[in-house]
């Protein structure tokens, strides 16, 4: 039987690592020491990553933008206060909600990076696999 | 009259759907899945939302987001088609619960009708002749018991079947054990209810279905019977007629009767046909669809009904406007399905690109279909590409046309059930229309044997 964790102590390496974990885009993630487990998991939102070869005409390293698209079908509504263009996301963050049957679904930034493009209307309805943002990851 | 509807299906029947639409004037709302981004049925509604990924289960069959789109939209009924949400009771009393019209009889009906072992017993109230059978069936015990009542061979269903999926031919008492394991568990995997219960197997009957129409102001009439005793080895239907061929007049005229009969006692509204089985002069009733049919052309050209306009003005609470006596049968029709499956492969389905698609035309011949040349056939829907249908002021100049028809279709890319169609229209069976459900599987089998 492994000896448990203080309170405090786990609380704090579960913050860690969902620190990490938001980070890096993770779907799952499986922590296993000395008999103790963690276990991070999130819903899967679609994200395809894509380059914009367009954006770099000199020929760099194409910029990884994701796509953050909805997983069904609903009214976008941006969250409050609004994300804008450009808006710079230091943390994992709700950037709108796809309101459907009256449940707001939340949208999240899935991580950090710049919100190169808002791709839907405040109020507009919109279809599973939709582009709602598109994030530099940088 | 509704102004807008969603259609929640794909494929042919959404084209189908589609068209009564645009002629009533209603405006529309088409659903399709990642797969189905390219399809025709998307390109004519008005409006066309993606609910979700190639996979049935997270698409066609989402009803949140298929209930979802409805509502954002505006819709104000749903037509579910055939398929798909089409008997799904919980799904008719979810757009009930959302203020949307469901195009089919009410949820009750639905939910009666989709238990087969419950529709047999409320058909046996109305006064229906049911094939002699047995109720839920809880262990093979219980099974041995009833199968030595009702008399080898016995056919073992699963309540919630379909498609002949769950369903196994049981001869002799030492099978029934084995079989009643494998289609309980095909009825669990196939519907997630593997409850069984058991009927005689009628010898080589003929799968006859009367066409029903009810509103929901008691009114209901039968449009006549098709004769779909051409089936696969699966018990999937594959040429279909109207009227039946060969059909005395009395026995046509008992099957009308009770169809009627049956949907006045459990205040049937909206399109449905019952399915008989017919050996001799017996009559079994075996099923109730409470949707439309695939093969409902075939009673809307001898009928010049428009049965899924008929639907839409039943759900938008419109009176039938007719009696009985105001229909008429008027020559005859078949219908063929073109598959993409391999005749001489058990039928087995086919997925690709059609390089070529050319379908017939003329008098007398009519194409539904969603297919055309480079379309590409997902691997996750049926296997259905078209339906070519054939009339004719008779039996004989229906069944010319429809050679001629199947003659002038090409569709390369995929195995298709062109030729096997053409083979079946050749047989002296079906040219006397003397043929039963049987008649298919045996022609296989001999061809199979050389």
């Amino acid at each position: 039987m492994p000896e448990e964790l203080p309170q405090p102590e786990l609380s704090a390496r579960v913050r860690r690592l969902a620190q990490v974990f938001t980070e890096t885009g993770l779907l799952r993630l499986r922590v296993e020491r000395a008999g103790e487990t963690i276990e991070l998991g999130r819903r899967a939102r679609a994200a395809a990553a894509y380059s914009d070869a367009s954006a770099n005409p000199d020929g760099e390293r194409p910029r990884r933008y994701d796509a953050i698209k909805a997983d069904l079908v609903g009214v976008f509504r941006l969250s409050r206060p609004a994300p804008a263009e450009g808006d710079v996301i230091r943390a994992d963050r709700d950037l709108a909600i796809v309101e459907a049957l009256g449940i707001r679904n939340p949208v999240r930034s899935m991580g950090t990076g710049r919100i190169v493009r808002i791709a839907c209307k405040d109020g507009e309805p919109v279809e599973y696999g939709q582009t709602l943002f598109e994030i530099d990851r940088g | 009259m509704f102004r807008k509807i969603l259609i929640a299906n794909r494929g042919e029947i959404a084209l189908r759907i589609n068209r009564a639409c645009q002629e009533l004037g209603i405006r529309t709302v088409a659903i399709f899945s990642e797969a189905d981004r390219d399809s025709p049925h998307v390109r004519q509604a008005d409006e066309a939302f993606c609910v979700g990924p190639g996979p049935v289960p997270r698409s066609y069959l989402s009803i949140p987001n298929i209930i979802s789109t409805a509502l954002i939209t505006g819709c104000e009924a749903v037509h579910p088609g055939y398929g798909f949400l089409a008997e799904n009771a919980r799904f008719a009393e979810i757009c009930k619960d959302h203020g949307l019209v469901f195009i089919g009889p009410s949820p009750s009906v639905i939910a009666a009708m989709g238990d087969k072992a419950t529709a047999k017993r409320v058909m046996r109230e109305a006064g229906v002749a049911t094939t002699p059978g047995s109720d839920i069936l809880d262990s093979p015990a219980e099974a041995l018991v009833a199968a030595r009542e009702i008399g080898y061979p016995v056919l073992l269903k699963a309540t919630a079947g379909g498609g002949g999926k769950g369903m196994r031919v049981v001869e002799r008492a030492e099978d029934l054990e084995r079989a009643f394991a494998s289609a309980t568990a095909e009825g669990e995997a196939s519907f997630k209810d593997g409850r069984m219960y058991m009927e005689k197997l009628i010898l080589n009957p003929r799968h006859i279905e009367v066409q029903v129409l009810g509103d929901e102001f008691g009114h209901v009439v039968h449009l006549g019977e098709r004769d779909c005793s051409i089936q696969k080895p699966s018990h999937q239907k594959l040429v279909e007629e109207a009227p039946a061929p060969m059909l005395p007049e009395r026995t046509r005229s008992a099957l009308h009767e009770m169809a009627v009969r049956a949907c006045r006692y459990v205040n049937y509204s909206n399109a449905g046909t019952l399915e008989f089985l017919v050996s001799g002069e017996e009559i079994y009733f075996m099923e109730m669809n409470t949707r439309i049919q695939v093969e409902h052309p075939v009673t809307e050209m001898v009928y010049g009904v428009d049965l899924v306009k008929e639907q839409i003005r039943i759900a938008a609470g419109e009176e039938l406007g007719y009696e009985q006596k105001d229909l008429r049968s008027r020559g005859h029709a078949i219908e063929c399905r073109i598959n993409a499956e391999d005749a001489r492969n058990n039928f087995a389905p086919a997925a690709g690109t059609l390089s070529k698609v050319v379908f017939p035309a003329g008098p007398g011949i009519r194409v539904d279909t969603h297919v055309h040349s480079g379309a590409l056939i997902p691997p996750y829907y049926d296997s259905m590409l078209a339906k070519i249908v054939a009339y004719g002021d008779t039996r004989e100049e229906a069944i010319s046309r429809m050679e001629r028809a199947l003659r002038d279709t090409t569709i390369e890319g995929v195995n298709t059930t062109v030729d096997q169609c053409l083979e079946i229209l050749a047989t002296p069976e079906f040219r006397e229309g003397r043929y039963h459900i049987g008649f298919l599987p045996s022609l296989l089998a001999a061809a199979a044997a050389g």
